[in-house]
């Protein structure tokens, strides 16, 4: 293995994100090929933590844009700074300065709000550029964000160009609920991320929750993996792993066992359907099949 | 072999096999390869994954042909990382919400939307499918009896859902004088000339959604009664709106956009005649034929699709291909429709296996036998 990518993986684990080879190979291309990285994969496997520890193993500044329906550029790029205009013209009113001299002055940078696009593509130094969940934006925003991508520079009618003095690092993440177009697809570097393995999850719930007693780690561990073989509305992500392992570190709780599960349910269960089915679950076969079911392979 | 030369014939046999390696994909992958360590099998696998796979649906196809490549050692770096070679997607079937559940009482869920339309329906249940009166018991002629003196009729309605497609708002805003909302950036502008003080107001409105329509129509030999009536449809469909794609299928699926695009609706049927070579009726494979839908033009969907099944729901092929075709159409598009001619007699009730793999994976599920119901189809696509 490239050293650098052992290094970079190894970087990634000492701020706190255990990952595999896939994501640290991806992340060393992203940051060397420059090329945006498009993250894919079930809600809660940490998609989005990709962008974060990147930011803290580079040192570098994180800027974060979530998309939503109807995000257009005035939240993403720029916007004016309206009253502060409307002020300086009535300041200005007596100056005896043509309309097109204030005009210009208005719309100048000084009158300038900075949004997230903006601002990672003005940063003086490399920072780690965050396109949250990017198949909620629509496809306008799409297209507008694959110009940015591919160029580097904004243009912003007012003012002119701007290009990135140091190309930021990007990284998008999706769920999927709508296809992302193929344009967007070939700029980026692919990257699937899915539910962790059982030796992965025990290594994120030990570096996670450090006051977690070893047999507790793997019997919980164990517990989720089996869960997420169920037939559920919501799978529990990572996310949910952690938090079911605080609680039960605050709980003092010495191993899963049924009457823990059902007080605790609800930490990594968010649907009342999945709860009445790993409930029925727990009392037909028992803890301890579901924590077996986990740890088998296949 | 230098590693460009490498990487321009593997890309090669990856094209071969359906994945999108463009020639700058390639460049980039052979600057890849230069970034990491070529002698580990590991690092060039993840190398090359990120780069020429863009979708999850890609992934077993790119593991097939990378092991074929480097033989079984491009299988054992996988295995290090624990991630399971070439998962069938079929294995872990994706959840049904509970609401979604196809339960005894859903599909009259469905139904009672379309109780009020069938309101003065006589209490004859039992009245059949293929009654000889030209009128059914809602007094509205059936397609089934319809002639080309109606066909006026058709082209009106499928002017009014033409409509229903047009009037549509975007998030997305212009500029407008009577518009509903403030433009900030205009009002300073035109605050300059009256001294900052915002007298003059600008305004701007939503921007029109452009909604496009993907009708997918059922021409098996079960549908054989309407499926003409319902080609009249498409055509009119087709002539009165720009954004409409159209398919026909029964065993197979065949774009007829074109088709239909052409001359009178007689050219229509004559351009059909030429496309259509494996004969319009028997047997049906719904699944199969949404699924190459979804593969052929997968640029087709997105959230302003609205997609129109008009079939009966006799399939002859897998349910689960078709509910797993519907699931994923249901994800890119922005409505899926199921118009079911039968479903005009009160008496259907949608139990065919097929029919019922579809029902949890459509949003409008309704009939599609007279003028009327093609109508109230209108209401459906607004979204």
């Amino acid at each position: 293995m490239k050293e650098a990518i052992e290094r970079l993986q190894e970087a990634m684990a000492d701020k706190g994100y255990v990952t595999d080879r896939a994501t640290a190979t991806s992340a060393y291309l992203a940051i060397t090929l420059r090329k945006p990285l498009l993250i894919e994969g079930p809600p809660g496997v940490g998609k989005t933590e990709v962008a974060k520890v990147l930011s803290r193993v580079l040192e570098t500044e994180l800027i974060r844009l979530q998309c939503y329906e109807g995000l257009d550029v005035a939240t993403s790029l720029y916007e004016w700074n309206y009253p502060k205009q409307l002020l300086h013209i009535k300041l200005g009113e007596t100056s005896g300065q043509s309309i097109a001299h204030r005009e210009a002055e208005i719309f100048s940078e000084a009158f300038l709000l900075e949004r997230p696009l903006l601002r990672a593509i003005r940063a003086t130094r490399q920072v780690v550029l965050l396109i949250d969940e990017v198949d909620r934006s629509d496809e306008e925003f799409e297209a507008f964000l694959l110009e940015v991508l591919s160029e580097h520079q904004v243009t912003i009618p007012e003012i002119g160009t701007v290009r990135a003095a140091v190309e930021p690092c990007v990284v998008l993440t999706s769920n999927r609920t709508r296809d992302l177009s193929e344009a967007l697809r070939r700029r980026c570097l692919y990257l699937w991320i899915d539910y962790p393995t059982l030796e992965k999850e025990l290594a994120i719930v030990r570096t996670k929750v450090p006051g977690i007693e070893a047999h507790l780690a793997e019997q919980l561990a164990g517990f989720i993996q089996g869960v997420r073989r169920q037939r559920l509305v919501k799978t529990p992500g990572v996310a949910e792993t952690l938090d079911w392992a605080h609680a039960l570190v605050a709980l003092q709780a010495q191993s899963v066992d049924g009457a823990v599960v059902t007080e605790t349910l609800g930490c990594f269960l968010k649907d009342q359907s999945d709860v009445r089915q790993v409930q029925s679950e727990i009392e037909t076969r028992g803890v301890s099949a579901l924590v077996a079911t986990g740890r088998s392979r296949g | 072999m230098s590693a460009l030369a490498f990487v321009t014939s593997f890309s090669r046999a990856l094209r071969a096999r359906g994945l999108n390696a463009t020639p700058a994909t390639t460049i980039e992958a052979a600057r890849a390869l230069g970034a990491v360590d070529i002698g580990d099998r590991a690092d060039v696998y993840f190398a090359l994954r990120s780069l020429f796979v863009a979708r999850y649906q890609e992934l077993a196809l790119f593991d097939e042909v990378f092991d074929e490549w480097w033989g079984d050692e491009g299988h054992a770096a996988r295995e290090a990382v624990g991630r399971e070679p070439k998962k069938k997607r079929t294995a872990n079937p994706a959840v049904i919400a509970p609401w979604e559940e196809p339960r005894a009482g859903t599909t009259s869920t469905y139904l009672t939307r379309w109780a009020a339309s069938l309101a003065e329906v006589t209490d004859d249940a039992t009245v059949p499918i293929a009654a000889p009166s030209t009128r059914d018991a809602t007094g509205v002629k059936d397609f089934r009896h319809y002639d080309d003196a109606d066909l006026r009729g058709l082209e009106d309605a499928a002017a009014r859902i033409v409509e229903r497609l047009r009037a549509r708002r975007s998030r997305r805003w212009r500029i407008a004088r009577r518009g509903p909302r403030l433009d900030a950036r205009r009002i300073v502008r035109l605050a300059l000339a009256t001294g900052g003080d915002p007298i003059r107001l600008a305004r701007r409105e939503r921007k029109l959604r452009r909604t496009k329509l993907v009708v997918v129509c059922d021409v098996s030999g079960s549908m054989d009664l309407y499926s003409r009536f319902l080609l009249q449809v498409l055509y009119a469909l087709q002539h009165a709106f720009a954004r409409v794609e159209t398919f026909a299928f029964s065993t197979r699926l065949v774009r007829i956009t074109d088709a239909l695009a052409g001359g009178t609706y007689r050219d229509a049927l004559d351009s059909l005649a030429h496309v259509e070579r494996g004969g319009w009726s028997g047997g049906t494979k719904i699944g199969e034929c949404l699924e190459s839908l979804r593969m052929g033009w997968p640029r087709l969907l997105d959230r302003r699709t609205a997609v129109i099944v008009l079939s009966d729901g006799w399939d002859t092929g897998d349910p689960d291909i078709l509910a797993s075709a519907l699931r994923e159409m249901r994800r890119r598009a922005g409505r899926i429709i199921w118009l079911n001619p039968l479903l005009g007699n009160p008496a259907y009730q949608p139990l065919t296996r097929g029919m019922q793999a579809a029902l949890p994976h459509i949003d409008v599920f309704a009939p599609a036998h007279d003028l009327a119901s093609l109508e109230r189809l209108a209401v459906h696509l607004s979204f």
